[in-house]
């Protein structure tokens, strides 16, 4: 795995923010990531749709590689850690905590979320209804209007992607960051996920990625 | 025997029920009575309106009148026809018939156009004869009660086979009749064709096993006659597109004259502009003429064909979308405009005038560039010498076959061995081996890779007995609904914010539309007020509009066309030319001759043009646009090894070209090195992106193979979804489980379909034994002009887009430090 970084600024604290779909907060030694979707192949087979399950595994190896790489505290899901109900899938995150006993999990609950609080205690999550305050920033799933500036904001939900165009005449579609003065919305951390590449106010600066590159996109 | 037929009763009331029509049985139509009787099974050969759905339909009368007692109550005739439109007319005429002579039949019609109560009704008690597509075929298949409607069946017809041939229904067609054949043995199986340049694979494909079968041809045929537009002058440098407007005021007089008229173009938005084109130079047209293509609401398109049919519209402008379908009496003209791109669907068209058999069929062609009336000359000899293109079957579908497997299951279900024998029957699985069956197996009852057995996964599941069933009924609903092998584009519905539906129109176009801009749809102007969901609103608008371009519009020219061009090309140099359409091409011809060359049948032209712009290769292989976007990305990746160099590139139907600004520097020897044989096939990968490809192909198979649901009860799911998760899925798949059968499928639909390695085989093999000659021109010549001016432009580059990205993230930031 290659982790590129960009670095911003958010609320006069350092960010970065990486091609593995996450983001680095120094300050708080805080690991944040958005719209995991554990769970989501074993979901479809449920419904005789026969998708391999290893998808949630590479994901939650490459959650294991991020934490290794940075050493966080703590790590912030900004909502729909599961996909849908507890599966076999679901149940790969008990191993995971294991290997990590003394880190903090945070959830902010997104619209996938199903977990009850006996499956949430069972994992050591800290499970947040609709809100997490850490820092002076505010960590909610669904995203506010750009131009909202009564509170610093990161969120997910929508799993943000750019269509980039490489002359002369190529389409290329890629997950990506949006990051506005007050709000920063992460791209899925999952991917075996889709995107949606409508939703783009003129007030984010895109930043996309594919598996070695992060890099600003509309400077060129 | 012969002579047995003749003499019996059932023969001498079918023949006085034609001699009561004032006809006479053609002599194809007897041979088909007589070899039904005797219990074969077969394929007919004949043009259509020679009535050849009589030549089987009487045989299995004639058959029941000679010996009643051999036939039971319930269905007897099943008849496949590829068209929902067609199956209505037959039935009529077929019910018509039976009433004349007096029998009590019952003909009816299943398809999805059905009422819900007459089906119910016919799962009680099926007609006497049916007519289905081959969707609701399979969906009586996937029915628990299947046995019972096919337990007296006695004879099976696939009409219109070469629609459904070269193409994933067609397999759906292959297993049917051979789980059909399996179980119900005396079935017969007939099928009937349009002349195809394959009949005796046709035959092969429709029925492998028969013990008995025969090939009955029609020796009537249709007479045609192409009568060419002639512009009033050769251009010398021919603006491709631009003519065809010009020969709108021909047209008119042309519409005029006949009484009913049809207007074939090539792609959607040609219609639309042609629809307005006339509008234009004839405003008396307005409420007499029609627009008619798939994009349009089927109501709007159901009221425009009844209307053609009873003579009420002066002319219809259409798409491939009239290619099929029941007669419209009335019409006796058809205009092509441009090229057909192909001989079979060109002949198809011109029969859709004169209907009657012993009547010619006249098509006028008009040419979109002049360079076109070649075409009209080699359409000519093509036609009189019946070289028809072949329909190649589709093999190996593996797609196809598990969703047959799944609705075998849900119909009562099946032994995987037994399964597996009657799947190794067809032509399409032949080759199919122990493992890729198991795979297939697997696939449904297991889920996910070999090797892996999941809990949660249950789809099709082994009963008591053994037998491999559905049990979960959310899952039989949801297969029920998505039976079939056509996918749907990624379409958005179009409608007036007053309410009114208008037709269908592509995502990806309607993307690139801001609020309030203008486009053409069904021939008016629309505004674009509002997109919600998978619908677009619209209200009607004036001015200028912009005409969509629907992505799946362009065909490629056939390889039969191909060689008569290159022959008709070659003979322009005769002096004089033996054509008419030659000799009104020869000043173009002399310009061609006198700046560069023009090629001869054993010779293949390169010509390295320099221009104020830059420099170009235009390479002239003549064998259609899509070959020549493979030939094009490996001729640039070739030539790039020799030494750095990158292009962009064009391409048509006759050539292609490479563009660069800086010099090209290319010698003969290097050149021929380029056109090599050798190495073709590894190069071409190296040349294109086919993961990307593969991805393409992939959305269609995901969809059949049940990977993703297209439809959902109740709901009409967003098309968006489905688009994204075909293409995640194909990641998944290629990440986590590469040997996957249905991606193995995908990268070899991409080099049969999309490159088309035999024919890319080939057409390298003609070119090295041609002689190749390289000209030097400062100046665009009437070959390379269409191309520079009216082609699809694009990029092909052999570099990865990674890097493409990266290197122009290093532009980006040298500037930025330059700018510092």
């Amino acid at each position: 795995m290659k982790i590129a970084e960009q670095t911003i600024t958010f609320n006069k604290q350092e960010l970065i923010i990486n091609n593995q779909r996450s983001i680095f907060w120094e300050e708080t030694k805080s690991l944040i990531l958005s719209d995991l979707h554990l769970g989501k192949a074993a979901h479809f087979r449920k419904h005789g749709i026969a998708i391999p399950m290893d998808t949630s595994l590479a994901d939650l190896n490459r959650l294991e590689d991020l934490i290794g790489h940075y050493q966080p505290r703590q790590v912030i899901v900004v909502g729909d850690l599961v996909h849908a109900g507890v599966n076999q899938e679901v149940l790969l995150l008990e191993a995971f905590r294991l290997k990590y006993p003394h880190l903090l999990l945070h959830l902010v609950k997104g619209n996938h979320d199903r977990l009850s609080s006996q499956m949430s205690e069972r994992f050591g999550i800290h499970h947040h209804e609709e809100i997490f305050e850490h820092n002076g920033i505010l960590f909610k799933h669904h995203p506010a209007d750009a131009a909202d500036h009564s509170s610093f904001r990161i969120s997910g939900h929508i799993h943000p992607g750019v269509s980039i165009i490489i002359p002369p005449k190529r389409h290329l579609r890629l997950p990506c960051f949006l990051v506005a003065e007050h709000q920063i919305i992460l791209p899925a951390f999952s991917k075996f996920t889709g995107l949606d590449s409508n939703d783009m106010s003129a007030a984010y600066q895109c930043y996309a990625i594919t598996d070695d590159l992060i890099f600003p996109v509309g400077s060129f | 025997m012969k002579q047995k037929l003749a003499d019996s009763e059932g023969f001498r009331i079918v023949n006085n029920y034609f001699e009561s029509k004032g006809n006479v049985p053609f002599s194809f139509q007897t041979k088909a009575w007589e070899k039904y009787a005797q219990g074969y099974s077969g394929l007919i050969i004949a043009p259509t309106g020679f009535g050849k759905t009589f030549s089987l339909f009487m045989a299995v009368l004639i058959d029941f009148l000679n010996q009643p007692e051999q036939y039971q109550k319930g269905l007897k005739l099943l008849w496949i026809t590829p068209l929902r439109s067609l199956a209505k007319d037959l039935a009529r005429a077929m019910q018509a018939a039976i009433d004349d002579i007096g029998l009590d039949w019952v003909v009816q019609v299943r398809n999805g156009d059905t009422d819900p109560k007459i089906k119910v009704q016919q799962t009680r008690s099926m007609p006497d004869i049916l007519l289905v597509t081959p969707e609701s075929l399979h969906l009586l298949l996937a029915q628990k009660q299947r046995d019972k409607y096919f337990k007296n069946l006695q004879c099976v017809t696939v009409d219109e086979w070469h629609e459904l041939m070269g193409n994933k229904r067609g397999v759906m067609v292959e297993l049917a009749l051979s789980f059909l054949k399996a179980y119900y043995k005396k079935v017969r199986i007939w099928g009937i064709t349009a002349t195809i340049g394959n009949l005796d694979e046709a035959m092969e494909v429709l029925l492998p096993t028969a013990a008995k079968r025969i090939q009955i041809v029609a020796k009537e045929k249709k007479k045609i006659e192409i009568k060419p537009i002639y512009p009033s002058k050769v251009e010398l440098l021919p603006w491709a597109g631009h003519l065809g407007g010009n020969l709108a005021d021909q047209v008119v007089p042309i519409i005029l004259q006949s009484k009913s008229t049809i207007l074939f173009t090539n792609t959607r938005s040609q219609s639309e502009m042609w629809y307005q084109l006339l509008l234009q130079v004839h405003p008396d047209f307005a409420g007499q003429i029609a627009l008619h293509h798939s994009s349009i609401d089927a109501q709007l398109r159901e009221w425009i064909e009844d209307n053609l049919s009873t003579g009420k519209l002066k002319a219809v402008v259409s798409t491939s979308s009239l290619d099929l379908g029941v007669d419209f009496k009335p019409v006796d003209t058809v205009i092509q405009i441009g090229s057909s791109k192909g001989v079979a669907r060109f002949m198809q068209r011109a029969g859709r005038s004169g209907h009657s058999p012993f009547e010619t069929s006249t098509i006028y062609f008009v040419p979109t560039h002049s360079l076109e009336l070649i075409e009209a000359a080699a359409l000519k000899e093509a036609v009189k010498t019946q070289t028809i293109e072949n329909r190649d079957p589709m093999v190996q579908t593996f797609d196809v076959l598990v969703q047959f497997m799944v609705t075998i299951a849900l119909g009562g279900g099946f032994r995987s061995e037994e399964l597996h024998k009657i799947v190794a029957d067809t032509h399409a699985f032949k080759y199919m081996d122990q493992e890729e069956w198991q795979w297939c197996m697997y696939f449904i009852t297991a889920g996910g890779k070999i090797g892996k057995r999941y809990e949660e996964f249950h789809k099709v599941i082994q009963n008591e007995e053994g037998l491999w069933v559905i049990k979960n009924r959310r899952l039989a609903l949801l297969h029920r609904l998505n039976i079939g092998a056509i996918v749907g584009d990624a379409m958005m519905r179009v409608k007036f914010l007053s309410g009114g539906y208008i037709g269908m129109i592509e995502e990806y176009f309607i993307s690139k539309l801001k609020k309030g801009e203008r486009f053409i749809l069904a021939g008016r102007i629309l505004e674009l007020v509002m997109v919600k969901e998978m619908t677009v609103f619209v209200k009607n608008s004036s001015g200028k509009a912009i005409t969509p371009s629907w992505l799946g519009g362009r065909l490629p020219l056939s390889s039969n066309l191909s060689h008569f061009l290159r022959k008709k090309l070659a003979e322009a140099t005769d002096a004089p030319p033996a054509e008419k359409e030659l000799h009104f091409l020869a000043p173009l011809i002399e310009k061609q001759a006198a700046l560069s060359a023009v090629p001869g049948e054993d010779e293949f032209l390169v010509e390295h043009i320099k221009t104020r712009e830059g420099h170009h290769l235009f390479f002239y292989p003549l064998e259609g646009r899509l070959i020549h976007e493979v030939m094009a990305a490996l001729v640039a990746y070739r030539i790039s090894k020799l030494y750095p160099i990158s292009f962009s590139m064009a391409m048509n139907d006759y050539g292609f070209e490479l563009y660069s600004d800086k010099e090209i520097l290319l010698n003969q020897t290097q050149l021929e090195a380029v056109l090599s044989r050798k190495n073709l096939m590894e190069d071409v990968v190296s040349s294109i992106n086919s993961a990307e490809m593969a991805s393409r192909k992939f959305r269609d198979i995901a969809v059949i193979s049940g990977l993703v649901v297209q439809n959902y009860p109740g709901t009409q799911q967003n098309n968006k979804s489905l688009q994204a998760s075909s293409g995640i899925i194909f990641r998944v798949l290629m990440e986590h489980d590469p040997s996957n059968l249905l991606l193995k499928q995908a990268f070899s639909e991409v080099f049969n379909q999309q490159l088309e390695e035999y024919r890319l085989v080939k057409a390298f093999d003609r070119i090295n034994q041609s002689k190749i000659r390289y000209t030097f021109v400062e100046e665009y010549t009437p070959l390379s002009f269409p191309i520079k001016v009216d082609s699809l432009r694009q990029s092909l580059s052999s570099e990865a887009l990674i890097e493409r990205i990266q290197r122009m993230e290093k532009i980006n930031a040298q500037k930025k430090k330059s700018r510092k």
